[in-house]
C-alpha cells in the first residue's frame, strides 16, 4: 500500500531546501512545543536519512496545516513529504483511533437520526472520558453538534424553485460536513448562489477522503475522492463546481494529487473546476458581474483564514469580499492556524498542543469580536467556538445577510 | 490613468517598498509571491553600502565613485535618500533610525564590525568606537550567540576611528522555554515578549554587569512588543543593545511584519504560495501575468508590473547545467553574461555571475540595449544587473531605491 509514499516523489524538492529558516518561522507547533522540532527538521533534513522507516517518530507532531509549504520561498513541499512519511511510518500499526476519527461521513450518518441524544452523549464527561481513555480521543476536544436534518433532506423537501435562473448552472459541493453538521451553511450558500442567478445542482455525493488523508489512510482516502469526482461530474461535465468546505476544496484542487499522487484525469478535471465560494465571488466582482445590493452591516468582525485555505495560493478573497458590504470592518486573525488541524487537535496527547496553537487566535477574536466571528472550515470553526465562546460562521451568512436572506 | 491596478512579484524589501509606495499613491495592488520574502532573513537593517571596495563612511557621497553599470549609477543619491526617507516613515513603531547619508558600525554575531545606514533603535548602542565598553551577555542555551568569540574579536578590532574598544564576554543559565538546551532566538523573542520572563532575563543579565559597560545582548529581545528591549534596558538598569543573529532572524522578522502587515490593512491583495507561471503581452505593453495557483491557472490582468522577485537565491535567475542564466519569470534580457560567470578561487574575487541580471532605464524600465522592453514593467531590487551586493553591503539601498523609482514613475502616468 501507499506506493506513492514509499517511492516519496517529493522528495526530489528537498534539494531545493537553502536552511533558510523561514519556515521554522512560521510553524504554529513549533512556535508551542519543543516535542516537534520543527518542518526544516522533520522535512527535508530528516527526509534525506529515510529509507522506508522513519529515524524520528517525532514527525507524528506535524499536524499538517502546510503552512511551511505555503510560505517556503524554494518551493519546497515540506508539509507533503512530512504527510507522505507519516503514511509510511504508521502504515503497519495505524491506531483504531486514527482509522475512527477520519470515518467522517460514518460520524455524520450515525449521529444524524439522533442528534439530540448524540449531542447529549457527547456532553457527558464520564463518558467522554472513556472515550479518552480507549479510543485516544481527548475528553475536551471540540466535537460536532448534529443537526437532526441534513442538508440533502432540505434541499430535497423545500418548495421547487421558480425563480429564473440566467447565469446559469452550477454544482453545489456540500462536504460531510455540510451535509451533516454545518448544515445552515450549506444552506446559505445555496440560497446566495440562487439568489444572484444561478441553478444550483446538488448530486449525491460521499466525502472527499481528506481526513482519512491526513491520518495517513492513502489507500481508502484515494478511493473517496475519485468516487467524489465522479459524483460531482454526474450533474454536469463542464459545470463550475462550488464549495463552502475550505479544507475539502483544498483536497480536490491540490492536496490528493500532490500529497496522494493521485493522477487521474476525472481528479483533474473535478480539481479545476471548484471554487471556494469567496473565491467564485470575489471572481465575479473583479469581472463587474456580483450583484453589490449589499445592506449596510454596522459590525467589525475577525476573521480567521485556515491554513488549508491559505495553502491554495489564492490569496485571502474573504476580505475584499465582505468589506463590499457597507459599514462592515473585516479584522484578519493574522493568526497561521486554529491548532485543530483537521483531526490533530482531537487526539488525546496533541490536545494541548492544538489549544496553545489556538491560544493567540482565540484571544484575538474574543478581544474584536461583536457577536460573530467568521472562518471558512469547519472543524476551525467548532475549535474557535469552543475556545472563545463566540458564534463564529461561514463568512456566507454576512453575505446571505446583506443580501436580505436572513 | 485613474486608479492603476499593479500587480507586483516578490515580498522582499523591493517589493514591500514598492507595494507600500504604489498604495500610499492610490494604485491599487496585487503582489503575489511564491513564498515569503528574504527580508526576515536580513539583520534588521539597511545597507546602503559598505564598501567600494573600502569602508564607506559617508554612502552618498561614494555613490558617483562606483562603475558605470552599478545599478546606484542609474539610481542616484537622491533617490536613495528619498526611499530611506520613506521606509523610516512607512515602518512604523520607531523600528528604523539613522540617516542614508552617514554609516554606523554595528557588531555582528562573529565580532566583526559592519556598516550600515538605518539600524533599528536596539542596535544603536552598540556603535563601535574608541573607548567604548561592552559586556557580550547571551543564555547559554540560546544558539549562535557565542559572547567569547563576539568580545575577543571585537576586543582586537582596529575600529573605523582607528581606536580600540574594551569587550569581555559573560552568560547565563536561562532556557528560552521547558528544559531545551538548544533555543533559536526566535523562541526567546516569544518569551521576551512576556513581561514575566523579561524580568528572569533581566534578573540574569543584571550582575553580569559592570559600572559604564554597555550590555550587548543577542537580537531575540521581542518580537511582537516593540518596546520589549526598552523595557528590559530600564530591568537591567545598564544601555544595552541588540546584535542580530543568523537566521531566524527576530530584527528581520520585526521589519518584514511590520512592512507586510502595513499592505494588508491598506488593502494590497497578498497572495502568497503561487508562482507566476506565464505572462501575456501585445507588443511593448503587458497584459497579464498568470499565477500557478492550486489546482489551477489565473489570470491577473494590470496596468502595469513592478517585477521584484530578487535574483538567483530566490529562483527568479537561474543558471542551467550548461552556464545558460535566464529570467525565470518574463524571459528578460540580461547584462553581464560575459565569460566567465564563476571562477574557481573561492577566496578570490567576487563571482561574475551575482553581478548578473537585467539592466533599466532612469524609471527602472527594462532594456534591450537602448530599447524599453515592455513599457509598462519596471523591475526593482535584486535582479538588477551590476552590483556584488553581499560584498558591497548595497542590497538594501538598491532595493528600496529602485523600489521607489519604480512606483512614481508608475504613479506618474508613464506606466
Amino acid at each position: 500500500m501507499n506506493d506513492f509514499a514509499h517511492l516519496a516523489v517529493t522528495r526530489a524538492s528537498l534539494d531545493n531546501c537553502v536552511k533558510c529558516t523561514i519556515c521554522e518561522t512560521q510553524c504554529p507547533v513549533m512556535a508551542v512545543t519543543s516535542k516537534f522540532p520543527g518542518p526544516k527538521y522533520i522535512g527535508p533534513q530528516a527526509e534525506r536519512f529515510r529509507n522506508g522507516e522513519s529515524v524520528d517518530h517525532s514527525l507524528d507532531y506535524c499536524s499538517g496545516c502546510g503552512i511551511c509549504t505555503l510560505s517556503c520561498p524554494q518551493g519546497v513541499q515540506i508539509a507533503e513529504l512530512n504527510a507522505q512519511a507519516r503514511a509510511v511510518m504508521k502504515e503497519d500499526h495505524m491506531p483504531l483511533r486514527d482509522q475512527l476519527v477520519s470515518r467522517t461521513t460514518v460520524m455524520g450518518a450515525l449521529m444524524t437520526p439522533v442528534a439530540p441524544l448524540a449531542n447529549g452523549a457527547l456532553r457527558i464527561k464520564p463518558l467522554r472520558k472513556i472515550v479518552q481513555a480507549i479510543v485516544g480521543i481527548h475528553e475536551d476536544a471540540p466535537m460536532p453538534v448534529a443537526n437532526g436534518r441534513t442538508f440533502e433532506a432540505w434541499f430535497n423537501k423545500r418548495p421547487k424553485r421558480t425563480t429564473p435562473a440566467p447565469r446559469g448552472a452550477l454544482v453545489f459541493f456540500h462536504g460531510c460536513a455540510g451535509e451533516y453538521f454545518e448544515v445552515e451553511t450549506s444552506i446559505k450558500s445555496v440560497e446566495v448562489l440562487e439568489h444572484i442567478g444561478y441553478e444550483v445542482l446538488v448530486p449525491k455525493q460521499g466525502c472527499c477522503g481528506l481526513a482519512q488523508q491526513s491520518n495517513g489512510l492513502f489507500d481508502t482516502a484515494t478511493k473517496a475522492v475519485l468516487k467524489l469526482c465522479d459524483e460531482l461530474t454526474s450533474a454536469g461535465k463542464d459545470l463550475t463546481i462550488i464549495s463552502s468546505s475550505g479544507s475539502c476544496t483544498g483536497m480536490l484542487k491540490h492536496e490528493a494529487h500532490e500529497i496522494m499522487g493521485v493522477d487521474d484525469s476525472r481528479l483533474k478535471d473535478v480539481g479545476t473546476r471548484i471554487r471556494d465560494i469567496s473565491e467564485f465571488l470575489l471572481e465575479l466582482h473583479d469581472q463587474g458581474e456580483l450583484p453589490e445590493d449589499f445592506q449596510r452591516i454596522e459590525q467589525v468582525v475577525p476573521y480567521h483564514a485556515p491554513c488549508q485555505l491559505k495553502s491554495q495560493g489564492m490569496g485571502l478573497p474573504v476580505i475584499p469580499l465582505l468589506e463590499l458590504i457597507p459599514g462592515l470592518t473585516v479584522v484578519e486573525s493574522g493568526a497561521n492556524c486554529c491548532g485543530i488541524a483537521g483531526t490533530y487537535g482531537l487526539k488525546k496527547e496533541k490536545y494541548e498542543i492544538a489549544q496553545a496553537v489556538g491560544k493567540p487566535l482565540f484571544d484575538m477574536v474574543k478581544a474584536t469580536n461583536e457577536g460573530l466571528a467568521v472562518c471558512d472550515t469547519e472543524t476551525c470553526r467548532w475549535q474557535i467556538r469552543k475556545g472563545t465562546g463566540v458564534q463564529v460562521e461561514h463568512p456566507v451568512w454576512l453575505i446571505h445577510k446583506a443580501y436580505g436572506l436572513s | 490613468m485613474s486608479t492603476p491596478h499593479v500587480v507586483v512579484i516578490g515580498s522582499g524589501l523591493a517589493g514591500l517598498t514598492a507595494a507600500h509606495r504604489l498604495m500610499a499613491g492610490g494604485a491599487r495592488v496585487t503582489l503575489v509571491t511564491k513564498g515569503l520574502g528574504g527580508l526576515q532573513l536580513s539583520q534588521g537593517t539597511i545597507d546602503v553600502l559598505g564598501y567600494a571596495p573600502g569602508r564607506v563612511e559617508r554612502p552618498l557621497e561614494s555613490l558617483a565613485s562606483l562603475p558605470a553599470e552599478h545599478p546606484y549609477r542609474t539610481i542616484g543619491a537622491e533617490a536613495v535618500a528619498t526611499a530611506l526617507g520613506y521606509l523610516t516613515d512607512v515602518v512604523v513603531d520607531d523600528l528604523l533610525a539613522g540617516e542614508a547619508a552617514q554609516n554606523v558600525w554595528l557588531p555582528t554575531a562573529v565580532g566583526a564590525v559592519r556598516p550600515t545606514a538605518l539600524a533599528q533603535p536596539s542596535m544603536l548602542g552598540g556603535q563601535c568606537v574608541r573607548g567604548a565598553r561592552f559586556v557580550i551577555v547571551g543564555p547559554k542555551q540560546l544558539k549562535d550567540f557565542h559572547p567569547a568569540l563576539i568580545a575577543g574579536n571585537l576586543a582586537r578590532t582596529d575600529l573605523p576611528d582607528g581606536g580600540r574598544l574594551d569587550a569581555r564576554p559573560a552568560s547565563f543559565d536561562l532556557p528560552g522555554r521547558d528544559h531545551e538546551v538548544d533555543s533559536s532566538g526566535l523562541t526567546y523573542a516569544r518569551a521576551l515578549d512576556d513581561p514575566a520572563f523579561r524580568a528572569r532575563f533581566a534578573a540574569a543579565v543584571k550582575p553580569l554587569v559592570e559600572p559604564g559597560e554597555s550590555v550587548g545582548l543577542p537580537g531575540i529581545l521581542g518580537l511582537k512588543d516593540r518596546n520589549a528591549w526598552r523595557a528590559l534596558q530600564d530591568l537591567i538598569g545598564h544601555p544595552i543593545f541588540e546584535i542580530p543573529l543568523p537566521p531566524p532572524s527576530v530584527p528581520g522578522m520585526r521589519l518584514n511584519e511590520t512592512l507586510t502587515n502595513g499592505l494588508k490593512a491598506a488593502r494590497a491583495r497578498f497572495i502568497l504560495g503561487s508562482k507566476v507561471v506565464g505572462f501575456a503581452a501585445d507588443g511593448d505593453v503587458l497584459r497579464s501575468v498568470t499565477l500557478g495557483e492550486a489546482g489551477r491557472q489565473v489570470v491577473i490582468a494590470a496596468d502595469a508590473f513592478v517585477l521584484a522577485a530578487g535574483g538567483f537565491e530566490s529562483g527568479a535567475l537561474d543558471m542551467d547545467s550548461y552556464g545558460v542564466v535566464t529570467d525565470t519569470i518574463f524571459g528578460l534580457p540580461l547584462v553581464g553574461l560575459d565569460a566567465p560567470l564563476i571562477h574557481g578561487d573561492y577566496w578570490g574575487a567576487a563571482q561574475p555571475v551575482f553581478a548578473a541580471g537585467v539592466a533599466v532605464d532612469s524609471s527602472m524600465r527594462v532594456l534591450d540595449g537602448d530599447r524599453v522592453v515592455y513599457a509598462n514593467l519596471r523591475a526593482a531590487g535584486g535582479v538588477l544587473a551590476g552590483a556584488q551586493r553581499w560584498q558591497e553591503l548595497s542590497g538594501d539601498g538598491i532595493a528600496a531605491a529602485s523600489a521607489v523609482i519604480a512606483a512614481d514613475s508608475i504613479l506618474g502616468g508613464r506606466a
